[in-house]
């Protein structure tokens, strides 16, 4: 008799408070549905209230942990309305930017998967580390999150010699990290067993539900929008796009462990080579006419549309976020997999941290509910 | 409180950045721990409450339920911004309310997001303890963007900071021939704008994060200026430094003006509903002559 568990809304998880009915049969999980809008907050109507300035503080609060690509991808889109052409320096500054956060957002995740795996101490590890990570970035924008760094036109903070200097400083001392995350997933790592063969995503599947990101990576697909479409100086700067072939939850976690050398490698590229010059440009008046804009976040492609009727408040934005892409990979994940797997499909996709909240069985002859705790 | 504090964290609708925060105070730097407080996974167990986000349709219920199975002294921190005022998400469609309009909330700790910093020593107030901040990650970076200050000698009180806000902290008041511009932190993204707008560098934002209160009416900031009178209709209309302000930056613009500068200020003194009838007088008069003049010609 399949029995449907629940899980959400309400785990403290970090991207959205979603609710997962999962049907389940000695417990092997037979289907998934997913609920959506616990964290809805009317945000492509409230575009349409601001200024396309105003909007940037708003997009960047889509998401807190990707907030910097997310007004980067929005200044990207808007920078076509508004006719202006980002200067070099600022081109540079963005990558530097924006690495910084996939770094943070990966070790975020892998933070929340050493929890939900119960390796305390590589927690505490890798939260401790990023740390340095969050100062910095602090350091460099005024904020640990929702830095609002990307304006449209530019950059709104430089970074000097004596703050190339500190990053510089930071990622030295920081270098072990990137290594110990990697050995955790060796043949013999901690995060290995529970994660290997785990919610498997074939290729197929993967390009089929339309996943993004380390989530289609994962699969054995080679996309990334800053090698497939480079935007600010990514064209100019070497860097691997990484993929793993398992489709598991390692082969995931494999591909954002390897990322973290490449984002490193991206900084500093980008430290060495940076251009002189302005860092924003005066913006004009917005044209009439619509724009599409797309960037890698941390959790794959992103993106953006904004229709302009002329006047400085846009018409309509539009936002695809790739988590909502990936959502549509996590019931091909689940399906099929054991129950006990399900915590840690889930979080694969989409940091969530000790998602050990309620989860209400449900009998379905009876329809009776009964409390459990997913650990 | 004398109890162990248990903290269930209730994440609603804001973007998250507050949840992390309040994961990042478990990293043993802020020492959470040897303050005696965990964090717990179902409200059951919990006697503290932290919510973050704004709490939406689907919110509602739920954060009711969660109140009502909390322990006592089921004491509510509503962390960051969004749960104090639904911040920039305020006039969203589906927000039904900061949390404190469905359940009571004891102390708010305003941010977007607060440091973990910030979360953790009010914890330690919370708790009667102190903690030492002796560590360089105690204190803000410069740049950092905090509460915000007002010169009081350089706002004229123009209000170009509310009309760049994102998020519509900023209250321009009039009352009794006086100008009052308020701050709201409690409803500001500390996106900085009002900084970078203001024409006479008056308002910034400072490296003060530690933003506990237990009063949610207090999280403001203000200025005040006097007011002008029109001298035609008597009516209160613009602040008394703007005027001295605009009159000053016209004649460093265009240095000819200076010697106009009596008849300008005349100019300026006049509010815009009369300079309007002013101009309407003038253009009644210009049609009736052209008028006249056409029916002469006929
Ligand atoms: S207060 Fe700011 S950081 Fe916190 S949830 Fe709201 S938008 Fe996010
Ligand atoms: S920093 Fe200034 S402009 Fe930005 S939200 Fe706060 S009050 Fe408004």
């Amino acid at each position: 008799m399949p029995k449907i568990v629940q899980i959400g809304p309400y785990r403290p998880q970090l991207v959205e408070p979603e609710r997962f009915e999962l049907v389940v049969e000695n417990n092997k999980i037979i289907d998934v549905n997913i609920e959506l809008g616990y964290v809805h907050r009317g945000i492509e109507k409230l575009f349409t209230t601001k200024t396309y300035m105003q909007n940037l503080a708003l997009a960047e609060r889509i998401c807190g942990i990707c907030s910097g690509v997310h007004t980067l991808c929005y200044a990207q889109t808007a920078e076509g309305v508004l006719d202006a052409t980002v200067p070099n320096r600022a081109r540079y500054l963005r990558c530097i930017y924006t690495e910084l956060e996939r770094l943070h957002s990966h070790y975020l995740w892998f933070g929340v998967l050493a929890h939900s795996l119960h390796e305390h101490e590589a927690f505490l590890k890798i939260m401790g580390e990023r740390e340095q990570v969050q100062d910095l970035l602090e350091y460099l924008t005024g904020n640990r999150m929702n830095y609002l760094i990307n304006t449209i036109g530019g950059v709104r903070r430089d970074i000097t010699p004596e703050k190339a200097e500190k990053i510089r400083k930071v990622l030295n001392n920081m270098k072990p990290l990137p290594s110990y995350i990697l050995s955790l997933l060796d043949d013999n790592g901690a995060f290995t067993k529970k994660t290997k063969g785990v919610g498997i995503l074939p290729k197929e599947k993967a390009l089929a539900v339309g996943a993004v990101g380390p989530t289609l990576r994962g699969s054995g697909i080679k996309s990334d929008v800053r090698k497939d479409d480079p935007y600010a100086a990514y064209g100019e700067l070497d860097f691997e796009v990484v993929t793993e072939e398992d489709g598991d939850v390692r082969a995931k976690s494999l591909v954002r462990a390897r990322e973290n050398f490449e984002s490193v490698k991206i900084i500093e590229q980008a430290l060495d080579n940076l251009p002189s010059g302005e860092i924003a440009v005066k913006l004009g008046k917005p044209l009439e006419k619509e724009e599409v804009g797309r960037a890698e976040a941390p959790r794959g492609e992103l993106v953006y549309y904004i229709k302009s009727n002329g006047t400085n408040i846009p018409e309509r934005v539009k936002v695809r976020t790739p988590s909502f892409a990936n959502d549509f990979a996590l019931i091909e994940m689940l399906r099929g997999d054991m129950l006990q797997n399900a915590r840690v499909i889930i979080e694969s996709i989409d940091p969530c941290f000790a998602c050990t909240d309620r989860v209400a069985v449900v009998d379905t002859k009876t329809s009776k509910k009964r409390r459990m705790i997913l650990k | 409180m004398s109890e162990k504090i248990s903290i269930y964290r209730f994440m609603s609708a804001g973007c998250n950045g507050c949840d992390v925060q309040i994961l990042e105070c478990l990293v043993p730097r802020y020492k959470l721990a040897e303050l005696g407080v965990e964090v717990v996974f179902t409200p059951e167990e919990a006697n503290v409450l932290a919510t973050t986000g704004g709490i939406n349709v689907k919110g509602r219920e739920e954060l009711k339920k969660a109140y009502e199975k909390l322990k006592p002294p089921k004491l509510v921190v509503a962390v960051g911004n969004c749960a104090i005022t639904k911040e920039i998400f305020d006039k969203g469609y589906p927000m039904v309310g900061p949390p404190d309009q469905i359940i009571p909330v004891n102390f708010y700790i305003s941010g977007c997001p607060p440091r973990p910093q910030a979360i953790v020593t009010a914890i330690a107030k919370a708790l009667g303890a102190t903690l030492e901040e002796k560590e360089d990650y105690w204190a803000t970076p410069e740049g950092f963007r905090g509460k915000h200050e007002f010169d009081s000698e350089k706002c004229m009180g123009c209000s170009a900071c509310a009309q760049v806000c994102s998020s519509d902290a900023i209250d321009v008041l009039e009352d009794n021939g006086k100008r009052i511009i308020k701050v709201d932190y409690g409803h500001c993204s500390f996106c900085a704008f009002c900084q970078d707008e203001c024409p006479t560098e008056a308002i910034k934002l400072t490296q003060e994060y530690h933003l506990l209160t237990d009063n949610r009416s207090t999280t403001n900031v203000t200025n005040e200026v006097d007011l002008f009178k029109c001298s035609s209709c008597g009516t209160y209309f613009i602040p008394v430094p703007q005027v001295d302000w605009a009159l000053e930056r016209i004649g460093n613009e265009v240095s000819e003006y200076k010697d106009f500068h009596s008849d300008l200020k005349t100019a300026i003194e006049v509010c815009l509903n009369c300079r309007r009838e002013i101009r309407n007088i003038r253009n009644a008069k210009k049609l009736l002559a052209q008028l006249s003049a056409k029916v002469r010609a006929v």
